[in-house]
């Protein structure tokens, strides 16, 4: 009674033409640096992972010794560690091997991880194609690792599905802390597994009627050969003319037991005393539903024996097909009343793959690193519901891509959450919203010029850059595109995610960082206007001083990033955020004796100062205010180990985290429309908070009852907690 | 669910017992109830017997002498002791019973009939009609639960554990008398799983769709026949690894890292998914039997986990008398549980909702607080329904079963200085497992029965009929030993 892991292998056949529609060089991208290769070969659907180095152009800034301008900025070259799998189907595989070995610099390389039903089939064809040794892994090990890793690392990457809500696919949040869950793998059969630690898991059950079941009877019912036909059927099927209803047997329901009129009492108990023939939609819903409702009242009994609260479903019955989702969901529903979800993984598909990738790139300890999908170059979740997405068909003859890149910092939760596991970062799901998901994704592409002007502008030395900006027009386009059709192409859908993506096709043709020139002439010139600045506020009283900081603060938070009420005199105010807003309001805190951890982007996102930059104006700044504290070290400047607009608490800098717990920080102070507004407004935090922004955008403003550049000023002291003598915290 | 949708036997009509050595005792019967499956029907009634017993009395001690130095007196009287009939026979029979019944009923103090099964309400009208009883219909469900708590309790050896290949086929479990909680896992069309912790509690606490309906239905669509018993017939000689796909199939052999053997079944009809060709009848049946008994055998053991009970109980039309369905049953506990769990059928079990559906028209008797016991001289027993071992089966199936239950005068309970009660076994061997003692004892008991006989007329000399009684006698016991040669279960 077991199951099969790996019996993905005999999946079904799809049959279509052969042609790669994309060029290759676009799927496996950066080849040349490759190493590190892993492969998971099911029945129809080949896995490929690499590991390799993609060189980056990054803008720096130094410090110049003290001449005209404030600092030099200089186009650097930075190597970052990236993560490709690419999933295709079996026919192409040849094809693929010819392509990676003309393409392989590398020769390092002696190895290629192989796990799956299929490996052993193509062992020789890969090693021979490649000239790899091929080592086996076990399949099941490497599906748990490869689960680990993706919970671990990919916010929204688990969702609970809800065939006829709203938005088809809600994500949760991820919980830091993944253990223990269990993981029901639904192959040919279903293996059950506790996995309670990154390398302590256990097969606590199984059953041979899985998958495979499906199929078999399915295709001896219906002489219907092909998996994906038999589901077909059954989404076209009535089950009530198949099976044995409670009402069938007692003309209603049965009271005395709770059972309603409904419930199937038996599957296929029509068919044992009725002369009459079936039509194959309707023994497939049957067959269908006997299996979906059984594995999910295992599941049930062993999450309960076991007292897992999460459970994960995976396998060739689940992955992608809409149909089997929704019967599993409404089993674990039925049978759990609730109690337990069936969860989902967007990239289940890869579980195999990565987990072999990582059995072989154990030397290097991935499992230390944090790591980053690259919204670039990831295809993102299909819908697969026919209804839904009528290109499906077309679709499932391409290639589908996953890219993980490997974060320079280490990212934990802020210690200072309230509770982590309950904690979302954005304030609207795009996903659900449909209205605000309208406005917003119209909003990105009516920006997009601007955003391409930009780009080239910052680049006006190199000629071509007119041609990348025009890639990155389209690539970013394109995404929106795809968005408009799969809002939950990459998770929930956000103002954040927008931007992020934005970010990241930005990266991918090499505009590291297009305010950088902005950014250093705003600076430069809010600079000179810092003395009188401070002076001026020095001479207040202290409450008009007050007042006088935090509408400094939100001044400059009128004239950041992407408003489009205020993008025409965007270019003019762009330093006096950080300089004129920000500094005084710090200086003001470090002259009452607090001691200020401010921190700020890691790398580069639209206009905002980035821990770099601010290293150095910090550095100008002390030398012309002898405010206390200044030159001390009770201002502290971290990162904040993001390079976006907005700011997932739960993804930040190690160190920053370290900072906050040995300076005990007691207040935190989270500034600007991206960080408060779209991010963290109901951000509950165990301590003292302070969110700050103008509202700068006139739909938002509608939306939220206020009117543009109305100011939020949300002050939150959890019950009890008054800040004494601790650190303050600034998000800027 | 549904416990009544049994099997359709297709057998001729004619009654192969004269119908009073069935319906018995009916000129006092009182208080009925019927449980009609969906092949099978149970009636049940209440009656009194007039016995002769041999009373003793001691000699007024105050007379003159005492007659011939003897000690005591004997005399013989009637005694009249309750009794309760069960009958079992096909839907078949069902309009010829309730005309013989209509015919015999003296007592006109009865007015209601209480009904249970599925098949109830189809032959309310007819009952009402026949009987001019008004049918008061039972939940199936407590009738089901009644009647199992009544017969644990009050028929030693009522439970059973089923080895195919054992020197017995039947291990007979001791009788403890505290019989809460269990679990009952009836086995209809689809399935109950069922806690009981008490004489009036219990709970359906699971359930699932996959049962002797799938059998049956999925069964009929795969090999075009369309008798449940056939299809048993098919699945006992089917071979399911060719239509199965084993651990062994996927990985060339077990699966060590997870402890998975080789010929563990990975996929149920897993080869029938890719592999283009015919498969066999029996195969198909014998993969389906397999999944559909394995699939039931897991829930029970989960469930019975999760509650913490280690009695479970099977029952239903997919296992009654079905040697096959209990095999794969009880390979199944045993697979899930390693040992821990036993599964356990039981003697009775297809009268379970007429007990039941009669101690609810009862209640004002209180049955539960006498002690009744099974009287052998009028209960049929259990049948082997194995094929190999009993070649009478197929001629029997088409005639009646009986169970009748004595009150007994005292109620009866341990002796409280028993070390252990449930594990305490009266008899000191087992002639089931012991077939050289088996047939000594037989042997033993036959050759004795003419002496028996003989003291018998011996002792009634004033009344000339004894010698045909005492006949009569020899007849049924001699039956009665020929019986338990062939079943000593």
């Amino acid at each position: 009674m077991a199951e099969c892991v790996g019996v993905d292998s005999n999946t079904s056949g799809h049959s279509m033409d052969k042609s790669i529609t994309l060029p290759p060089d676009e799927i496996f991208r950066n080849l040349e640096n490759a190493k590190r290769f892993a492969i998971d070969i099911g029945g129809s659907l080949t896995k490929l992972a690499y590991y390799s180095t993609v060189q980056h152009k990054v803008a720096k800034v130094r410090s110049f010794d003290t001449t005209a301008k404030l600092y030099e900025i200089s186009v650097q070259e930075e190597v970052t560690a990236r993560l490709h799998f690419i999933k295709f189907e079996n026919a192409y595989i040849e094809t693929c091997l010819d392509f990676i070995k003309d393409h392989l610099v590398n020769t390092e390389t002696k190895v290629i991880k192989a796990t799956g039903g299929g490996a052993h089939k193509f062992k020789e064809l890969i090693e021979k194609k490649l000239g790899l040794n091929v080592d086996k892994e076990d399949e099941m090990t490497c599906l748990i690792k490869g689960c680990n890793f993706v919970l671990k690392n990919i916010p929204h990457e688990a969702f609970v599905y809800a065939r006829h809500a709203d938005s088809e696919f809600r994500f949760q949040t991820a919980n830091p802390d993944i253990f223990p869950y269990l993981l029901v793998n639904i192959g040919s059969g279903v293996s059950i597994v506790k996995v309670e630690s990154e390398d302590q898991f256990e097969r606590i059950g199984g059953s041979s009627i899985g998958g495979g079941t499906f199929w078999g009877l399915g295709a001896l019912l219906t002489k219907t050969k092909r998996f994906d036909e038999l589901l077909q059927l059954a989404s076209k099927g009535q089950h009530t003319n198949v099976d044995m209803l409670v009402k069938d047997i007692y003309g209603g329901s049965y009271g005395c037991l709770g059972l309603t009129g409904d419930l199937i009492a038996s599957s296929f108990g029509k068919s044992a005393t009725a002369d009459k023939e079936f039509s194959k939609e309707d023994m497939a819903k049957s067959l269908l539903h006997m299996i979906s409702n059984d594995i999910g009242q295992l599941a049930c009994l062993y999450a309960k024996l076991h007292n897992l609260s999460r459970v994960y479903f995976g396998g060739f019955f689940i992955r992608g097909h809409p149909v089997t989702m929704h019967t599993i969901t409404y089993s674990i529903n039925f049978f759990t009343k609730g109690e337990v979800q069936a969860l989902f993984l967007r990239h289940e598909g890869y579980l195999g793959a990565i987990g072999a990738f990582l059995k072989g790139a154990e030397e290097d300890n991935p499992n230390q690193y944090s790591w980053g999908e690259n919204y670039a170059g990831s295809s993102g979740l299909m819908s697969v519901s026919p209804d839904m997405n009528p290109m499906q068909r077309a679709r499932s003859g391409t290639f589908d891509m996953l890219e993980m890149d490997r974060l320079e910092r280490q990212l934990v939760n802020l210690p200072l959450l309230q509770d982590p596991s309950s904690y979302i970062p954005d304030t609207v799901d795009l996903t659900e919203d449909a209205l605000a998901r309208d406005y917003w994704l119209y909003c990105f592409e009516d920006a997009l010029d601007g955003v391409v002007k930009r780009a080239v502008a910052s680049q006006p030395d190199i000629p071509e850059a007119v041609v990348r900006a025009e890639k990155f027009r389209q690539k970013y386009r394109h995404k929106l595109l795809t968005l408009r059709h799969q809002p939950f192409a990459y998770g929930s859908l956000t103002v954040r995610s927008l931007l992020d993506t934005r970010e990241h096709c930005l990266n991918e043709f090499n505009f590291p960082d297009p305010y950088s020139k902005i950014k250093q002439r705003e600076n430069d010139m809010a600079l000179k206007h810092y003395q009188r600045t401070v002076e001026s506020l020095d001479a207040l009283s202290w409450e008009d001083r007050q007042f006088a900081l935090v509408s400094g603060v939100l001044a400059g938070n009128v004239f950041d990033w992407g408003a489009k009420a205020v993008s025409d005199i965007f270019f003019l105010n762009l330093g006096v955020d950080i300089i004129l807003g920000v500094m005084p309001f710090v200086r003001e805190l470090l002259s009452r004796g607090t001691e200020v951890v401010l921190a700020s982007n890691s790398g580069p996102a639209l206009n905002d100062v980035t821990n770099g930059e601010l290293q150095i104006l910090t550095e100008r700044i002390a030398a012309m205010d002898p405010v206390a504290g200044l030159q001390e070290d009770r201002l502290t400047l971290v990162q904040s180990g993001s390079s976006s607009p907005c700011l997932d608490l739960s993804r930040l800098d190690k160190v920053l985290a370290m900072v906050v717990r040995e300076r005990q920080t007691d207040l935190v102070i989270i500034e600007g429309m991206g960080r408060a507004i779209h991010t963290n407004y109901y951000a509950t935090l165990s301590c003292e908070s302070l969110k700050m922004a103008v509202i700068k955008n006139s739909w938002l403003a509608d939306r939220l009852g206020g009117k543009l550049f109305s100011v939020v000023f949300k002050y939150e002291v959890p019950l009890g907690k008054v800040h004494h003598n601790g650190a303050t915290l600034m998000l800027s | 669910m549904c416990l009544s949708k049994t099997v359709g036997h297709s057998m001729d009509k004619s009654i192969t017992l004269p119908p009073d050595e069935i319906f018995r005792n009916l000129e006092n019967a009182k208080r009925f109830a019927i449980d009609i499956g969906g092949s099978l029907t149970k009636l049940a009634y209440y009656s009194t017997v007039q016995h002769k017993v041999a009373k003793v009395r001691s000699f007024d001690t105050t007379a003159k002498e005492a007659p011939n130095d003897k000690l005591y007196e004997i005399s013989v009287q009637e005694e009249v002791t309750a009794r309760l009939h069960f009958i079992k026979f096909e839907n078949a029979y069902i309009e010829t019973c309730l005309d013989f019944i209509k015919d015999h009923l003296v007592n006109t103090e009865t007015k209601v009939i209480k009904a249970t099964g599925g098949g109830a309400h189809k032959f309310k009208e007819l009952i009402e009609k026949k009987l001019g009883l008004n049918v008061d219909k039972e939940d199936e469900m407590t009738c089901l639960i009644k009647g199992c708590n009544f017969v644990l309790k009050n028929i030693p050896h009522e439970a059973f554990v089923y080895a195919r290949h054992a020197d017995s086929e039947f291990r007979f479990q001791t009788a403890n008398p505290d019989i809460f909680p269990y679990l009952l896992v009836n086995i209809g069309s689809g399935v109950s799983i069922v806690k009981v912790e008490s004489e009036d509690q219990f709970e359906r606490i699971g359930g699932s769709s996959i049962g002797g309906g799938t059998f049956w239905g999925l069964g009929a669509l795969l090999t075009k026949t369309k008798r449940f018993d056939e299809l048993l017939q098919l699945a006992s000689k089917g071979q399911h690894t060719n239509v199965d796909m084993l651990v062994k199939d996927i990985y060339g052999g077990s699966y060590g890292c997870l402890g998975l053997t080789g010929d563990l079944i990975a996929s149920s009809f897993g080869k029938s998914a890719t592999a283009d060709k015919e498969f066999s009848k029996e195969d198909m049946a014998k993969s389906l039997l397999h999944m559909i008994s394995n699939d039931i055998g897991q829930l029970a053991c989960l469930y019975a986990k999760l509650h913490n009970l280690s009695r479970v109980y099977f029952g239903g039309f997919f296992i009654r008398g079905h040697p096959v369905t209990m095999h794969t049953i009880t390979y199944s506990i045993n697979f899930f549980t390693k040992g821990e769990v036993q599964a356990l059928f039981l003697r009775h079990e297809g009268y379970l909702g007429a007990i039941g559906a009669f101690l609810k028209g009862a209640e004002e008797d209180n049955p539960n607080q006498y002690s009744w016991g099974e009287n052998y001289a009028g209960s049929s027993g259990l049948m082997s329904v194995s094929p190999d071992m009993n070649p009478m089966q197929r001629a029997r199936s088409g005639t009646f079963d009986m169970l009748e239950m004595d009150r007994l005068e005292r109620q009866l309970v341990n002796l409280p200085l028993l070390q252990d009660p449930s594990s305490y076994i009266p008899d000191t061997v087992d002639l089931t497992e012991d077939a050289l003692a088996r047939d000594y004892w037989l042997y033993c008991f036959e050759d004795a029965l003419d002496g028996v006989v003989k003291r018998a007329v011996a002792s009634q000399p004033d009344i000339p009929e004894a010698v045909v009684r005492a006949e009569k006698f020899r007849q049924k016991y001699r039956h009665k030993l020929l019986t338990l040669r062939h079943q000593p279960l």
